[in-house]
């Protein structure tokens, strides 16, 4: 920590705890304080929780919740808030995906058929909201209808195929000694990423978010701009109905519903991600690298409490209490500046 | 004389003239293609379901005036739901019932306060609390579906009262006049209007934030934990993770109702019609023997349809108004241009 060059000003510098103390409020300081020590806690206490294999576990839960914040992201930076449909999109692309292979299409063409219901779900959603529909209400409306379609076309069945088939590789295979989905997980993590750092697409999403007015007078409407992340997210959602599919071999329409996973409803734990990543839910500020890790923080407190023998009620109780714990710490970290409103 | 004055009722209000009819028209399509439903069991089914409906249309409908969504209602209903199914063995039903009401308007207040104390949107805040109440719903129910045993409370609440209400569908419907009289009435009411319609204006004219937010969260909560009550006593059990589906019904007799979603507009009478509209719906697709999740989707339909005509009558009256100002500069240069003319002749 040597200066580079000589301080303007004679006065004493202070130290990275008093500016933090100084810039943000003691309550943010005083709920980071208490998170962290609870957390390295649970960390020491739970046992097999600082081995490799337990790791790889934490990243290949990550994954499938990971991969839909990522989808989601977009949407979130390009100031169009959260869509209520990720589960219900993904419920249809399952129905579609296992219709597929269990009619003996092969993967690659099952994936082709699943990708066409997911840039329709997400083009329309994507119009209702980019002629200015709240996005809120157009996916809570999105939601039912999809889901609807994909109970109506399983008639609420289980859709199974039998175990060898084409898409095997995604849902069990390994490369390099991680599971594909992991593999999934970073590849679509980093090229997210790329997308919105170094293409002038990405650079466009964080303009319209930031600054809605700013971008239409300088022609960016959001009009194409909720088309495109609508479809990005939908595309996201149908990739992990797929690997969820490929890796039970079956598909049902309430496969992200809680009343089918014990860690509560699929959309709202991609929201949790995103929120717990500290992403601005206006627009404008944050990251895929940040959803990204906030999947795998979730996934490492969730982890850590199923080692400690939790039930699901405190499970859900816990991510729950990081959603608010995040919203509440960064909304004081963020007071007076930009990104607030 | 009468005709003119429902002409100018229709041009004043034409959102409730829209959700009367579309009500009219749904409750016809059924009673004309069902022969049970324009009986006197069916209006009294309605009603029953419209206790709970319509609390929930009415809470959304007072967070979507003050121009923002509560998304945890179904979980806060929900834990309403298993508190009172929970605790009346042990504290009997009026102790257990005061106890969920009063927990669900805590929990209401509290999140309306840090709402306005953080300046954060609602939908942020409440798709947290969403997620923490189902977590203390699970932890107050040990993760299984609770019951009731004592059964005369069932029983007591979907008592016939008046051929059509029930003790639960009176209490609700005096809780819609009680919101009525003080949203129109009272300067509080009035608050909640201005701080959806124009929040800056409102600010800057000196309202705080914090009273109506608290308010309207707090209605809302209560609103809810009456709702989740209600359901809880009736069926006689409750489920954690139940009352998804009150969030998407709730929404869709809101917006039917006639809010708008830019917040300020839309009143009880709207939540009443809205309300009573899902549940014709509701109940008539039930009659026909119609599975829940096509019931979900004729709702969705509904909700986009009503938000499309929305946001197209928004664009629409933001076009005709910058057509307006374009003309008004329009006629101001050819009236200079006169002037101009006019003054260089001589």
């Amino acid at each position: 920590m040597s200066p580079i060059s000589e301080p303007i000003n004679q006065l004493p510098k202070p130290s990275i705890l008093e500016k933090l103390i100084q810039r943000h409020s003691k309550l943010a300081i005083a709920l980071l304080a208490i998170f962290i020590v609870v957390f390295v806690y649970g960390m020491v206490t739970a046992p097999n929780f600082l081995t490799l294999f337990n790791f790889k576990t934490i990243i290949r839960d990550a994954a499938l919740v990971g991969i839909m914040a990522i989808g989601l992201t977009f949407v979130t930076l390009s100031g169009n808030f959260f869509l209520l449909s990720m589960k219900e999109t993904a419920a249809l692309c399952i129905i579609a995906f296992a219709t597929g292979m269990a009619s003996g299409w092969g993967f690659e063409l099952s994936f082709l058929f699943t990708m066409v219901f997911a840039l329709i779900a997400g083009i329309s959603q994507g119009a209702l909201i980019g002629i200015g529909g709240n996005p809120i209400v157009v996916t809570l409306g999105a939601a039912g209808v999809l889901y609807g379609l994909g109970a109506y076309w399983s008639d609420n069945l289980v859709v199974s195929y039998r175990r060898p088939h084409g898409a095997e590789w995604l849902g069990t295979g390994s490369f390099l000694g991680l599971p594909n989905i992991t593999v999934a997980f970073i590849l679509i993590a980093i090229s997210a990423e790329l997308l919105l750092r170094k293409t002038s697409f990405g650079r466009q999403v964080y303009l319209i978010g930031a600054n809605r007015a700013a971008g239409r007078a300088t022609g960016h409407e959001n009009f194409w701009m909720a088309i495109k992340v609508c479809t990005i997210a939908s595309v996201c959602s149908a990739f992990v109905a797929i690997a969820f599919s490929a890796q039970v071999s079956s598909a049902q329409v309430n496969y992200f519903s809680s009343e089918f996973g014990s860690s509560g409803d699929m959309t709202i734990m991609v929201i949790a991600t995103v929120m717990v990543g500290g992403n601005s839910i206006m627009g404008g500020f944050g990251s895929t690298l940040r959803s990204s890790l906030g999947a795998v923080f979730i996934s490492t407190v969730d982890n850590m409490m199923v080692l400690h023998g939790f039930n699901s009620g405190p499970r859900v109780f816990a991510v729950g209490l990081m959603i608010v714990f995040s919203i509440i710490v960064f909304a004081i970290l963020r007071r007076g500046s930009r990104s607030e409103e | 004389m009468a005709v003119e004055k429902i002409l100018s009722f229709i041009k004043q209000k034409p959102d409730l003239m829209f959700a009367i009819i579309l009500a009219f028209f749904v409750y016809c399509v059924f009673a004309f293609t069902n022969d049970y439903f324009m009986t006197h069991r069916t209006t009294f089914a309605i009603m029953e379901r419209f206790a709970v409906l319509g609390l929930v249309g009415l809470a959304l409908t007072l967070c979507i005036i003050a121009g923002e969504i509560d998304l945890s209602i179904g979980s806060n209903a929900a834990l309403a739901a298993v508190i009172v199914v929970r605790f009346t063995d042990s504290l009997g039903a009026p102790t257990a019932l005061l106890i969920a009401v009063a927990v669900s308007t805590i929990i209401g207040l509290i999140q309306g306060y840090f709402i306005a104390y953080l300046r954060i949107r609602a939908i942020v805040l409440t798709v947290g609390t969403l997620m923490l109440l189902r977590g203390i719903s699970l932890f107050v129910a040990e993760e299984k579906t609770v019951m009731l045993t004592d059964f005369r409370i069932p029983d007591f609440i979907t008592t016939k009262v008046l051929w059509y209400f029930s003790p639960a569908s009176l209490t609700v419907i005096a809780m819609f006049v009680l919101v009525g009289l003080f949203m129109n009435f009272t300067k509080y009411g009035r608050e909640i209007y201005a701080i959806g319609g124009a929040r800056k204006e409102a600010l800057a004219a000196g309202i705080s934030l914090k009273r109506p937010m608290i308010i309207v969260f707090a209605i809302s909560g209560f609103c809810a934990g009456l709702g989740g009550v209600i359901i809880g006593l009736r069926s006689g059990t409750a489920q954690a993770l139940g009352l998804q589906y009150l969030l998407l019904a709730g929404t869709v007799a809101a917006f039917i109702g006639g809010v708008s979603i830019l917040g300020g507009r839309g009143g009880v009478v709207g939540a009443v019609i809205g309300a009573l509209t899902v549940n014709f719906l509701n109940t008539g697709l039930v009659f026909n023997v119609t599975p829940a999740f096509m019931v979900q989707l004729y709702l969705g339909i509904l909700l986009l349809v009503v938000i499309m005509f929305q946001t197209g009558s928004v664009i629409f009256e933001k076009r005709q108004r910058r057509y307006q100002i374009l003309k008004d500069i329009d006629n101001r240069r050819e009236r200079l241009k006169k002037e101009m003319k006019g003054g260089a002749q001589p």
